[in-house]
């Protein structure tokens, strides 16, 4: 070889290398300019065919999912499909195993020379291509984790025209890829995490605070040593504060009902020292002097795990109604315990009196169970009316109904409301009366009238009854229980006069009672 | 008839007249004078301020009132009481909490017990 051309093939090694050079630097330009995957891909392909002279380009993605790995072309928007993607994808993986498993570059000479059919039968070039592959370089895409990312391909139409030389400088570019690929993956998943992860807090955070309001819940802190305390609008609210007030610890202590404050204090100490539920309930006054019922709950935990510095949070509701529903239901509960301990004194009281007078136990029986049922019937009438009251004539018509005295008896007064004690009171004496009447006197007979009137003068309830047309009427020997609950207890209970008279034509009674006395609430 | 309380004047102040004449019975038994019965705060105040009686029955509700200012005024003349109640010993509070406490309904031999020992029989 002689110097001159010795001279010109150093001269042409030179810009051989100068070309490959200025080369890399555009292709690791226009890599790292690259905003997306395919930016990246298409300046990696478009290198690797200037570098070299290769006459088609691809490159093929691996995608290892739930389905196992697959291998797919990436497809460059307005770039003609090359022989390589009409492959399938079971010949790609089989063809290129090596380079997708992560095991080297694959260059071949003549392809068609040693490449079997794949399983479509097919071989690599579809026979209406009217340039097949025969040098192929192939080159894996390796990212610096180690994880293949994909496959560089290039492919000639005429054999042996890819040197070892093409092979380390296309996976340069193929490196070169690889790291800005992984850049952008890196980026990408930072990026989608950190959105993720904001608009996770935002929705957890406006679900917190709905539910917190759907449930009328106040929810606080306290750091334990600096007593800061921060309270949110509706755990003011159940304070009796405006959102844009203070409202520190000292203020929440302070709002505290004094006889219900030292047991919070306790309550809240307990909890920080022994890391306790702190679940209580507790009277608060508001500015306005109201007085309202608060139920706070809250746990304490160490502000950094294992250290001793503590906060505290929770949550605050009012149950001002349910603890006045409590106490109405406990009211309500002592009163009906009171009226059932009263009315059984009432019935040891019938029969106690009712055995002293009886002649035998049959007449002890039929006497005790009417008045039993007269009680009842009293009671009846009250409970329909919500135990309010009931009026003097309804009073005086189911008693007499009761014992078949129905319609013999013109009842004739205004209407007048007794207290429930009253028409206990007033139904027990009219039996006494009617009973009497059906038994010895006026309704004993067909013909026998009774009238019961009655008027309001000076305060007092003025109330005749008179029986007439029955049979005659003779005192009796010595007075019972009727006419002893008529003169003396009922008299007694309501303040009035009661005067019991045998007549010979017919029983008569006067009653002159206070109203106020029949109306007083029990 | 009851050697302890025979002759002894018991205040009776109840304001359910079934429960009154039921407590006069239990005492003619004893064979105590009744005095009373007191239906409602102004009488049985006027009694127990004056009459002359040795005990005294108190219905601790009356007519939704309280019984303690006669309870008080017994107290001040030093004469010894029992209280009956539909709501059990919880109806008695304060000052009065050491005096016998009778439920409704109670037995005959309850009261004579509870008068027994007022009366230091």
């Amino acid at each position: 070889m002689d110097a001159t051309r010795r001279v010109h093939a150093l001269e042409a090694a030179l810009a051989e290398e100068t070309r490959r050079t200025d080369a890399l630097i555009r292709i690791g330009e226009a890599v790292g300019a690259g905003r997306d995957a395919a930016a990246i891909v298409k300046a990696i392909v478009e290198g690797g065919i200037e570098l070299t002279g290769a006459e088609f380009g691809a490159y093929v993605q691996v995608i290892a999912d739930e389905g196992g790995e697959r291998y797919l072309p990436y497809r460059l928007p307005g770039a003609p499909a090359a022989g390589f993607e009409r492959l399938s994808e079971a010949d790609r993986a089989a063809l290129f195993a090596s380079v997708f498993s992560g095991h080297g570059p694959l260059r071949s000479d003549d392809f068609l020379a040693h490449a079997r059919p794949g399983r479509s039968g097919q071989p690599p070039d579809a026979p209406e291509d009217p340039r097949p592959v025969r040098s192929v370089l192939a080159t894996p895409v390796i990212s610096p984790t180690g994880a293949v990312l994909g496959g560089l391909l290039l492919g000639h139409g005429e054999p042996g025209r890819f040197k070892p030389g093409h092979e380390r400088i296309v996976s340069g570019v193929a490196a070169i890829g690889a790291a800005a690929m992984d850049a952008l993956r890196l980026k990408m998943d930072s990026l989608a995490d950190a959105e993720a992860r904001g608009t996770e807090e935002a929705r957890l955070a406006e679900r917190l605070t709905f539910a917190l309001n759907a449930g009328r819940m106040g929810s606080w802190a306290l750091d334990v040593d600096s007593r800061a305390y921060e309270a949110s609008d509706l755990c003011k609210a159940n304070y009796g504060r405006r959102v844009d007030e203070d409202f520190g610890f000292d203020d929440l202590v302070g709002s505290i009902h004094p006889q219900d404050r030292d047991r919070m204090v306790a309550a809240m100490e307990t909890a920080i020292r022994d890391g306790s539920d702190y679940d209580i309930e507790y009277r608060v006054i508001w500015p306005d002097g109201q007085i309202r019922w608060v139920h706070a709950r809250g746990r304490a935990d160490a502000i950094v795990p294992g250290g001793s510095a503590k906060r505290m949070a929770g949550v605050s509701l009012d149950i001002t109604e349910r603890r006045r529903a409590e106490e109405r239901q406990q009211l309500m509960l002592n009163e009906l315990n009171h009226r059932v301990k009263n009315t059984l004194a009432a019935v040891q009281s019938i029969a106690f009196q009712t055995l002293r007078t009886a002649r035998s136990p049959a007449e002890f029986k039929d006497a005790f169970e009417a008045r039993l049922l007269a009680l009842s019937e009293t009671h009846n009438l009250l409970t329909r009316e919500n135990w309010e009251g009931a009026s003097l004539r309804v009073v005086i018509g189911s008693e007499l109904d009761a014992l078949g005295g129905e319609g013999r008896a013109i009842l004739e007064g205004p209407d007048i409301h007794l207290s429930p004690k009253a028409a206990v009171a007033m139904g027990m004496a009219i039996h006494e009366l009617a009973t009497n009447a059906v038994k010895y006197g006026a309704l004993s007979v067909p013909r026998g009238l009774l009238n019961v009137d009655w008027r309001v003068r000076q305060g007092c309830l003025e109330l005749e009854w008179r029986e007439s047309n029955g049979p005659p009427v003779a005192p009796p020997e010595h007075r019972g229980f009727g006419s002893r609950l008529l003169e003396r207890g009922l008299a007694t209970e309501l303040g009035g006069r009661v005067e019991l008279v045998y007549r010979e034509q017919g029983v008569a009674c006067s009653m002159r009672l206070p109203l106020a006395a029949l109306e007083e609430k029990d | 008839m009851s050697e302890a309380l025979a002759g002894k004047r018991v205040l009776v102040v109840e304001d359910e007249m079934l429960v009154s004449m039921l407590v006069e019975d239990m005492l003619s038994d004893f064979g105590c004078s009744v005095v009373g019965p007191a239906p409602d705060l102004d009488e049985a105040m006027s009694l127990a301020s004056t009459a002359d009686i040795d005990a005294a029955l108190l219905d601790v509700n009356l007519a939704g009132k309280p019984i303690f200012p006669v309870a008080d005024a017994l107290k001040a003349r030093g004469v010894p009481f029992a209280f009956a109640s539909g709501y059990g010993a919880a109806g008695v509070e304060g000052d009065h909490a050491g005096a016998p406490v009778l439920q409704k309904p109670f037995r005959q031999s309850d009261l004579e017990r509870a008068l027994t020992g007022l009366v230091g029989g």
